[in-house]
């Protein structure tokens, strides 16, 4: 029996580390210099933190191409990804009580908001991009922010709605008898009970923003504006890819969502799914 | 009285969403009959039915389609098979740091998808560690983003595997869930018949979480249509459109220059298929769940 826990330990946690082998590679990577970038083994002989210093910097190499710095990049992320986050938690909650407490739209419009997560969202940018031109916010993070709700306000609106589902009613209805209004229920009693699903909603909906590329590729194009995920394309050209920069790009821009994802591993299947397991 | 006042909540967000949906669907059916690309044309100009004519002799859009369907048919099976296979080793009584596992395990799962495909250039690249290892294994590099094994199609395998490799641990991590919430009595009656901890899970436990696998396999269906980002960083659609799958046709003809017809109005056209196949996968998820039930009970 003693044998067989080994055995099976042993096995899964191999597999394990072969099968997240191509991240670890990456990271690998990330502390090479540049005469190894291709080299065919994992540990780099000479470890360097130059890709990471040259990420605040901007690096030029060469014909090979050129990179600016990411810090720009870095807040562009941050400020859309958040403001998203939190206008689309609020709205989303609201439409969510709406719903849940009072079936308003009945379950036809809880169903369309549902079915929005699923949209490929190649099949409505080109109306969108002509939409943000005329509004005059093309190229803007006004813009992304304009747009990012249409991927994370279904997952906020379906993820409280299981929240709000799982709240006891008691208290309401005892502040309606007492004169409340059920706007004045939902700010004053319902919201502060729900804060671990306002809290866990507005993580996805950041985490949804922080990976969008599509959008922001086709939105948000210039080098000012573009978020960390455009930017990270940025490092492979006609020329050549620049291994190491890009490596060390993408692990900043890999492990804050990594980070968040293992801080709120209780609740990811159930937001990737919205709701329908938990 | 009652729910005048809460339709306020509601407003808000369907607006926005209007904005971001209906409005776009709607402009898509007008864009249909037009013709216009930014590059050449000063505005658009109506030319009632043509587009359609377009698409029915538009042979880059009807293998389009049949690649985002193959895609589709390659990766969802691997996800299953692997994903479950997987998850029933990593929940076996024997083995040990479950949570550990399972944590580590999201982390394919969270990386946004063109960080994905960055990497796995790296990982393809005709220097890189995958060759690597073939030579060090004896087996001759290959070309794996241009015509791997001499055939220029298997290059849909290589994005395939991106991902397979990004979702397997999804459906790992959803059935291992599935199989922990087993109650304890289960198995223990079980093995009281004698049966084996293989007969268990097959006759018991599958049963039991049947309804969530078909939740996630669908999603997975609508996910992996609307792959986008690993094949803008990994391929680019090629060689040629081997790997151009339907979406990304609409993105060349709607944004670029590269596609056989660009043109706004013709990508419109293809944008209302897309919708019009995604809607359909959408609606029999719907009716598969329960919304009320879902909502309300």
């Amino acid at each position: 029996m003693q044998k067989m826990t080994v055995v099976l330990t042993l096995i899964s946690w191999i597999i394990l580390v072969v099968y997240l082998m191509p991240f670890i590679w990456l990271i690998g990577t990330s502390f090479k210099p540049i005469g190894e970038w291709g080299g065919p083994y994992l540990i780099p002989q000479n470890p360097t933190l130059r890709n990471y210093i040259e990420l605040t910097t901007g690096g030029i190499y060469g014909v090979r191409g050129h990179f600016p710095p990411i810090t720009r990049y870095l807040i562009n992320s941050i400020i859309t990804a958040s403001v998203v986050a939190m206008l689309t938690t609020l709205f989303g909650a609201m439409t969510a009580y709406a719903i849940q407490r009072y079936r308003v739209g009945g379950s036809t419009f809880a169903t369309w908001i549902l079915s929005l997560r699923m949209i490929p969202t190649v099949a409505i940018l080109l109306p969108l991009v002509i939409l943000t031109r005329s509004l005059g916010i093309y190229n803007t993070l006004t813009g992304l922010i304009f747009v990012y709700p249409v991927i994370a306000l279904p997952i906020t609106t379906w993820f409280m709605i299981g929240s709000f589902k799982s709240i006891p009613r008691e208290a309401e209805e005892a502040a309606l008898l007492d004169g409340c209004t059920e706007l004045e229920a939902f700010y004053r009693i319902v919201l502060p009970q729900s804060t671990t699903g306002l809290a866990t909603a507005a993580t996805f909906a950041f985490l949804f923003c922080w990976s969008e590329f599509l959008i922001p590729l086709l939105l948000a194009p210039s080098e000012s504006t573009m978020p960390l995920t455009v930017f990270a394309a940025y490092f492979s050209n006609q020329y050549g890819i620049l291994w190491g920069p890009l490596s060390s790009a993408a692990i900043v821009i890999a492990i804050p969502v990594i980070v968040i994802a293992i801080v709120i591993h209780k609740y990811i299947v159930r937001g990737l799914t919205l709701g329908f397991i938990r | 009285m009652k729910i005048k006042a809460v339709i306020w909540l509601v407003i808000p967000a369907l607006v926005m969403l209007l904005a971001l949906v209906l409005y776009p669907t709607v402009y898509l059916w007008y864009m249909v009959f037009y013709s216009y690309h930014p590059a050449r044309d000063p505005y658009p100009f109506f030319v009632g039915l043509k587009n359609f004519g377009i698409l029915v002799g538009d042979s880059e859009a009807s293998y389009a389609i049949l690649t985002m369907l193959a895609l589709v048919g390659i990766t969802i099976p691997t996800q299953l098979v692997l994903g479950s296979l997987l998850a029933i080793l990593f929940t076996a009584k024997n083995t040990c740091g479950k949570l550990g596992l399972k944590v580590l395990l999201l982390i394919p799962m969270m990386i946004p998808a063109v960080i994905i495909g960055l990497n796995w250039k790296m990982i393809f690249f005709s220097k890189g560690p995958l060759n690597g290892l073939l030579s060090s294994l004896g087996i001759s590099p290959q070309p794996w983003l241009s015509e791997p094994f001499g055939n220029p199609y298997l290059v849909l395998f290589s994005l395939a595997i991106l991902d397979i490799w990004q979702w397997t641990p999804f459906i790992t991590i959803a059935v291992m869930s599935g199989i922990e919430s087993a109650p304890k009595e289960v198995y223990e009656a079980a093995s009281l018949d004698g049966a084996s901890e293989i007969q268990t899970l097959w006759h018991i436990i599958l049963p039991m979480i049947k309804g969530i696998i078909v939740i996630i396999l669908l999603l997975r269906v609508i996910d992996s249509m609307k792959i986008f980002d690993i094949i803008y960083t990994l391929t680019y659609g090629g060689p040629g459109i081997i790997t151009t799958t339907f979406p990304f046709q609409i993105y060349k003809t709607g944004f670029t220059l590269t596609s056989a017809h660009p043109d706004i109005g013709y990508a419109s056209l293809m944008a209302l298929i897309l919708l019009a196949i995604s809607s359909c996968i959408a609606m029999i998820i719907m009716k598969l769940f329960h919304i009320e039930k879902l909502i309300w009970e």
